[in-house]
């Protein structure tokens, strides 16, 4: 792998050499992704779940050993802090943060910790992230003597690999089931020659990104942040709707039982140019959205993107504008899973 | 003419103290303290948290009125300076309540506040 990779500063290349080829794992046989520029935390103490249970949308309170799942840190106003992806490790609860958020989260963490028994360090430094997806992935892992047959969506389980003592982690960090291996800083390039050697096709970010936006996941600053609810960033499978208070607990209930949501995440397919940030208007000039997200499909293919509509206007199949520009956006529903389905331990 | 500057403190009603002294007697803890804080959680962000303890936490604020001794830890009190503890009795009563000052915004069942 190329120097200065598996760093927090330098998480991984735009691409090995042909983005298509590395899509082209995603979609069809198994490709690896440095993502050591996630925010990974450690919490620990007797008073961790019940305290994350109190602060964000799913329940957690209950996770055993080995169990996880994703889980929304809001606002009183029920505005989204950061997607936390979580799991119960051994002796302490393994949280992963969009890029660049774990300073807020733990900020967001000790503001509410009174008299709990709660620590939380950042082990974004000290350990790298290593992604491994698509279809063939559990079946190479085998092949290395990590048998994850059996493991659920957003479960864990500690192995040896390459020498190393990992945690192999199913999650959907790519829309689609993903295995994150978290692996020590000093043996993540031995886990990754293990892996490539064994047929991972070494992934960019460029054929990652494209294959998130095609899968409808969203990501911080994009689709979901401090001016949306997490209802219309798609992120309705992290949350409980019968575990009692969190932290906008409230306005997130109105919104879903009066079906008050104003906009929804939805997938866009673009006849021409568009941009991150472009207005969306109908057919008829009204204004109907914003652009969130736009990839080029490697290889020549198709500008796809995610954007951010109007309950009005967002309908499969519907056809919108993109403002200042001679495009067209063909909205479809997102394929990612959270969108829908509860995730629940 | 000039009034002097009360420091803020948690007081207790007359009324909270015979119910808390009631059921320390009731439970067979008379003489332990009444330790009073905030938790984060829910609707609106921070709740109120009140246990009846053997003993105050190490680095708590001791105040003692109408017979019961109160202790809250110091980053709570930040959030509880002012506020009267009191009892809502009756069949619409709601048990302690805090009068908190500090409150701005309050979640529709009352039972969490932001400041």
């Amino acid at each position: 792998m190329p120097d200065g990779a598996l760093t927090q500063v330098n998480a991984g290349a735009a691409h090995y050499g042909d983005p298509a080829v590395e899509f082209a794992a995603l979609e069809s046989g198994v490709g690896v992704t440095d993502r050591s520029h996630v925010g990974r935390l450690r919490l620990r103490g007797a008073d961790v779940l019940d305290l994350l249970d109190r602060l964000t949308t799913n329940k957690l309170e209950t996770l055993e050993p080995g169990e996880g799942m994703p889980s929304v840190l809001t606002t009183s106003k029920g505005r989204v802090v950061d997607l936390l992806t979580l799991t119960a490790a051994d002796d302490y609860l393994l949280c992963l943060t969009s890029p660049g958020r774990q300073e807020a989260v733990v900020e967001w963490i000790d503001f509410y910790t009174f008299a709990e028994d709660v620590t939380v360090e950042d082990a974004s430094a000290d350990t790298a992230q290593l992604s491994l997806a698509g279809p063939g992935a559990a079946t190479l892992l085998e092949g290395l003597g990590v048998d994850v047959s059996g493991l659920p969506t957003f479960h864990s389980r500690a192995y040896a690999l390459a020498n190393a003592d990992v945690l192999v982690w199913h999650t959907l960090s790519v829309g689609t089931p993903t295995y994150e291996i978290i692996v020590p800083v000093a043996a993540a390039t031995g886990v990754w020659e293990a892996l490539t050697q064994a047929g991972a096709v070494p992934t960019g970010y460029q054929a990652r990104e494209a294959y998130r936006v095609q899968h409808g996941m969203p990501v911080h600053a994009a689709e979901f942040g401090d001016d949306t609810n997490p209802l219309e960033s798609r992120l309705k499978g992290a949350i409980s709707f019968n575990k009692g208070c969190y932290i906008g607990q409230e306005v997130v209930a109105r919104l879903n039982t009066y079906q008050k949501v104003q906009r929804r995440l939805m997938a866009v397919t673009f006849s021409g140019n568009a941009q991150i940030g472009d207005a969306l208007k109908s057919t008829d000039g009204v204004a109907a959205g914003v652009v969130t997200s736009v990839a080029q499909v490697p290889g020549g293919g198709t500008l796809i993107g995610l954007a951010l509509v109007r309950q009005e206007h967002a309908a499969p199949d519907a056809t919108l504008l993109v403002a200042d520009r001679d495009t067209t956006a063909t909205l479809s529903e997102p394929a990612f899973a959270l969108a829908t389905e509860p995730v629940e331990a | 003419m000039a009034t002097m500057q009360q420091p803020l403190t948690i007081n207790i009603t007359e009324t909270a103290a015979e119910h808390v002294r009631h059921f320390m007697m009731v439970d067979g803890k008379e003489g332990y303290t009444v330790r009073v804080g905030v938790k984060g959680g829910g609707c609106s962000g921070l709740t109120y948290d009140l246990n009846i303890v053997p003993e105050a936490g190490e680095n708590d604020k001791i105040i003692e009125e109408h017979g019961v001794r109160l202790s809250v830890d110091k980053k709570s009190y930040v959030f509880l300076a002012g506020t009267v503890l009191d009892y809502s009795g009756g069949l619409n009563g709601k048990g302690f309540v805090f009068n908190n000052p500090n409150a701005k915004t309050a979640c529709g069942c009352g039972t969490s506040f932001s400041v």
